[in-house]
């Protein structure tokens, strides 16, 4: 996803928007609306969470406008919000990162065999963990560290999820493997 | 060295050093299968980039607008419902006390500083009705001040139960400090104001 979201009169914008003008606010959701959703649903499961998701980012985004301070990129912060707020979203729902016991239970490695999905489907189908981290890191482009402290984990925790989810995503993806 | 795993290949594409991690970058240059596997790496984040934007089926403004109206309503709401609580209580006091001894009437400065209240919380009305939506910083300033003057009106309360000359003084004293908190927050809503030209 591009860094810089096009914003005309962004620093209007912004000025007008931090001292609560709900047309600025409104221009502001505008720029961001599609990325903030497509962050969120591609880490939810549902379209439905992605929205909650979608609408508590904005919230929350209007009510502190002021302490973005213009350090870094505007769609850098937001992006931030998103995703804290899709991660929490995930932790809530409670949604169990089932690795081990979708594999070996509903799926089995031998089901696996003759599998072949295509990109969208294969990342649908990663674990929720696994494919927050593939899409924060690989896409988004925030590091290990960066994922670590939003999900409240370890680094090597989210560089082993990196690891797992590209392993899967081989596997269903039908490319050749070598190991 | 036997081929590296897909565990290292992901692990290889970090910035900074891990142990091994010089051999398995050796063993790359010199592997042809290993250096396609890393290539398949590569394409695949390359293609998960270029997977389609999802976009909302819904307009989430709508709801994200009346959540702000909603908190900005309630705030508004508590701030004038603390100011009639008070103004029914002194209401209630200015009847007993006028009918309990009519040659004590309230200070002069004391009613000074009820009307000078009043008038403040006319104009802080007529700031919070103007439908606008406060920032996080502005929201933040105000509700301490308004917590400060809810504070305040409680001891309101409790004062006009006292006897008539502490009361008095106690009233005055609270009325003093009601009238700076309303100015500080009048400043608030009128900084806000101005930010936006208005």
């Amino acid at each position: 996803m591009a860094d810089a979201i096009p914003l005309p009169n962004a620093e209007a914008v912004l000025a007008q928007a931090r001292a609560g003008d709900v047309a600025a606010l409104e221009e502001l959701y505008r720029a961001f609306e599609t990325p903030v959703y497509n962050l969120a649903r591609r880490i939810c499961r549902t379209s439905e969470d992605a929205e909650d998701v979608m609408q508590e980012t904005f919230f929350e985004v209007c009510r502190n406008l002021r302490q973005y301070r213009g350090e870094g990129s505007l769609w850098g912060w937001i992006r931030t919000v998103a995703a804290s707020k899709a991660l929490m979203r995930l932790r809530r729902n409670k949604y169990r990162d089932t690795d081990e016991l979708e594999d070996e239970a509903h799926q089995g490695p031998r089901s696996d065999h003759g599998l072949r999905m295509d990109l969208e489907a294969a990342l649908e189908r990663l674990p929720e963990t696994s494919r927050a981290v593939v899409w924060l890191h690989d896409v988004e482009g925030y590091t290990h560290e960066e994922i670590a402290g939003m999900m409240g984990r370890t680094v090597s925790f989210s560089k082993s999820q990196l690891a797992r989810a590209h392993t899967r995503l081989r596997r269903w993806l039908g490319e050749e493997t070598l190991v | 060295m036997t081929h590296i795993d897909l565990d290292t290949l992901v692990r290889l594409r970090e910035p900074g050093r891990e142990p091994g991690q010089a051999e398995a970058e050796k063993h790359l240059v010199e592997c042809e299968a290993c250096r396609r596997e890393a290539d398949r790496l590569e394409q695949r984040v390359a293609r998960l980039k270029a997977l389609p934007t999802l976009k909302p089926s819904r307009d989430a403004w709508p709801a994200v607008h009346a959540r702000l109206r909603a908190e900005h309503r309630v705030r508004a709401r508590r701030l004038a419902t603390s100011g009639l609580a008070v103004a029914a209580g002194l209401a209630l006091m200015l009847l007993l006390h006028g009918a309990s001894s009519s040659s004590k009437a309230l200070s002069p400065a004391l009613s000074e500083a009820m009307a000078r209240s009043g008038q403040l919380e006319q104009l802080l009305e007529s700031y919070n009705s103007d439908g606008r939506i406060t920032d996080g910083h502005t929201d933040g300033m105000a509700g301490a001040l308004e917590d400060q003057i809810a504070r305040i009106d409680r001891q309101l309360e409790m004062a006009q139960l006292l006897r008539s000359r502490e009361r008095d003084n106690a009233l005055l004293n609270l009325y003093r400090e009601r009238i700076g908190l309303l100015d500080a927050l009048m400043d608030v809503h009128v900084t806000r104001a101005s930010n936006v030209g208005l």
